[in-house]
């Protein structure tokens, strides 16, 4: 990397750091100038220190929530992805299951959060369905938005070329839902946490960070109930992030204007000749 | 009328459409020689984009015959190369992605298929584009990679669609230029449809001039203007001729039926 593409990088970094960083200094100048009580709203530095004190415990507590956040993601997004495909191509499927979806958004999550875990007990599988039920549903309104933005014309252009089915999906239509595909995963990327902590405080027994925030609530620790947030929003943050790193790689054609030669020496349509 | 299917690359023989009860085209019949250019001009909503989707196979006439070769191919795919008026490139594929198109949707692209699109590319002066995404090119450069990518698909008959209606004047003429040398180098079959009539008869070896909708093929009006043609061609008299014939036969049905610069989306 030249100097200057480093410079440019770290400018570009500046900017939300700066922004956090303010936010912090603005929060601890209002505890100040109002004199809140610590136990109503901590200082940052007693959160922070907070943190710091409980960090053996907490770091545990941070990465089953993560857990929970990455599997019911992953999960969420997989099954709106090929329910998506599914429905776009077959329409009997698009008839059974657009009803269906939209009750499973109508249902209040927070409402069957505890008959969910009657049926799957107090581990990680409550969780995870709660945190998936939330991701998926942008994902596959997105994604059969993408399949359907295809031009028609573009698609009568490859009828005349004789394209075949799965080359015409694989080639036209499946590139075409990247871009709403992304945006509901960064939506996604950022409910999961919401998601997470809901099932945590439902299924009582499990040992994340939601358990620690309502356990230190009730103690009224408010620096660790403080504390426990912005874990959490760190994790729904640093969930935005690699969606959108994985965007950029993904739809070069978006931020770029030529494709990198490299990247290209193996490309998997070659496989494919006759 | 009718065509004699034995002469002709393409043969149009008695072809008529409908959509539900509307007629969008009425009879036609055409023949286009081995390696002819030939234009098509009329008012808007006449039928030409919809004879040329039942040339290309995606609709199926209400009347009538398509002929290739002597073959016929009425309502089927895959035998002519057929370039929109939009240039519908896609935007994830590079220059040399969207050249080679049809070979993506059909067998697979192979390294034969690349070097040939690279050449293409670098023949026709997009050599140094060839790994740029379509957002990054002019609209010339855009509607050139487009015709690349007809050319790729290796079909001698090619139905171009008013391929340089976005353009500007000055684009437009040095793209009409380009096509004809284009077609010199490779002598496919073209019929190309333009609102445009200096561009119809600058390119073609005869213009047809259709009637309002639904539209038939009104008059043939030949163009001997001799090639390689160029600015001057414009100012010979017999272009002025061709120009005034097809003027007076477009405007025929005095104002409002036909408006010969409008471009619509088929
Ligand atoms: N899919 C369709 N369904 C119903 N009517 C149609 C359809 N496509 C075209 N038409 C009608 O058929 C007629 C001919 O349309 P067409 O697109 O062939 O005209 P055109 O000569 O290409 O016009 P333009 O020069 O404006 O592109 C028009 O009146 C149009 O409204
Ligand atoms: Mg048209």
């Amino acid at each position: 990397m030249s100097r200057r593409t480093w410079l440019r990088a770290t400018g570009r970094a500046a900017v939300p750091i700066g922004a956090v960083a303010l936010v912090f200094v603005v929060w601890g100048v209002l505890v100040r100038v109002l004199d809140v009580p610590r136990y109503v709203v901590p200082s940052p530095a007693a959160t922070l220190n907070t943190l710091r004190e409980d960090w053996p415990r907490l770091w545990g507590l941070t990465l089953t929530t993560t857990k929970e956040c990455v599997i019911g993601f992953v999960v969420g997004a997989a099954v709106g992805f090929f329910l998506a495909v599914a429905m776009a191509q077959i329409r009997t499927i698009q008839r059974i299951a657009y009803p269906i979806l939209i009750a499973s958004q109508a249902i209040p999550i927070v409402a069957i959060a505890a008959p969910l875990v009657l049926v799957l007990g107090f581990g990680l599988a409550p969780k995870i369905v709660i945190v998936a039920l939330i991701v998926f549903f942008p994902v596959v309104v997105n994604t059969l938005d993408g399949l359907n933005s295809v031009d028609r014309d573009l698609l009568n252009l490859a009828r005349v070329m004789d394209g075949r089915a799965l080359r015409v999906f694989l080639n036209i239509r499946l590139p075409a839902t990247f871009t709403p595909l992304f945006s509901a995963l960064k939506i996604g990327a950022t409910y999961t946490v919401t998601g997470a902590v809901l099932g945590e405080w439902t299924a009582t027994a499990g040992r994340g960070l939601g358990n620690y925030l309502l356990e230190q609530n009730a103690r009224l620790n408010t620096a660790a109930v403080y504390g426990a947030v912005l874990l959490l929003t760190a994790i729904g943050i640093a969930g935005f992030l690699l969606i959108s790193a994985l965007e950029r790689l993904a739809t070069p054609w978006r931020t770029r204007s030529t494709a990198r030669r490299v990247v290209r020496l193996r490309r998997r349509d070659t496989e494919g000749e006759r | 009328m009718s065509a004699d299917p034995s002469e002709g690359k393409l043969v149009i023989d008695g072809v008529r459409h409908a959509f539900d009860s509307t007629p969008a085209l009425g009879t036609t019949s055409l023949s286009v020689r081995d390696g002819e250019f030939v234009s098509i001009v009329g008012p808007s909503g006449c039928g030409k984009s919809t004879l040329f989707n039942i040339v290309s196979g995606l609709l199926v006439p209400t009347e009538g015959r398509v002929l290739i070769e002597g073959r016929d191919v009425t309502g089927s795919t895959g035998h002519v190369g057929y370039m929109l008026q939009k240039d519908l490139l896609v935007p994830w594929r590079t220059v040399e992605g969207n050249i080679v198109m049809g070979a993506a949707l059909t067998k697979g692209v192979g390294d034969a298929d690349r070097a040939e699109a690279r050449e293409l590319a670098d023949r026709y002066g997009l050599g140094e584009f060839i790994d740029h995404f379509p957002h990054a090119l002019s609209g010339g450069m855009r509607q050139r990679v487009a015709l690349m990518r007809t050319l790729a698909f290796h079909r001698d008959v090619m139905l171009l669609d008013e391929p340089f209606g976005a353009l500007d004047s000055q684009t437009r003429f040095s793209m009409q230029q380009w096509l004809l040398d284009v077609w010199a180098d490779l002598g496919r079959t073209i019929v190309f449809v333009t609102h445009d009539v200096d561009e119809a008869i600058f390119l073609a070896g005869r213009v047809l001039v259709m009637s309002p909708r639904p539209g038939r093929i009104a008059a043939t009006i030949p163009v001997a203007i001799a090639r390689p043609r160029s600015l001057e061609s414009l100012t010979t008299p017999e272009f002025v001729r061709a120009k005034r014939e097809i003027l007076g036969l477009l405007y025929a049905g005095g104002p409002g039926t036909a408006r010969p610069r409008e471009a619509t989306a088929p």
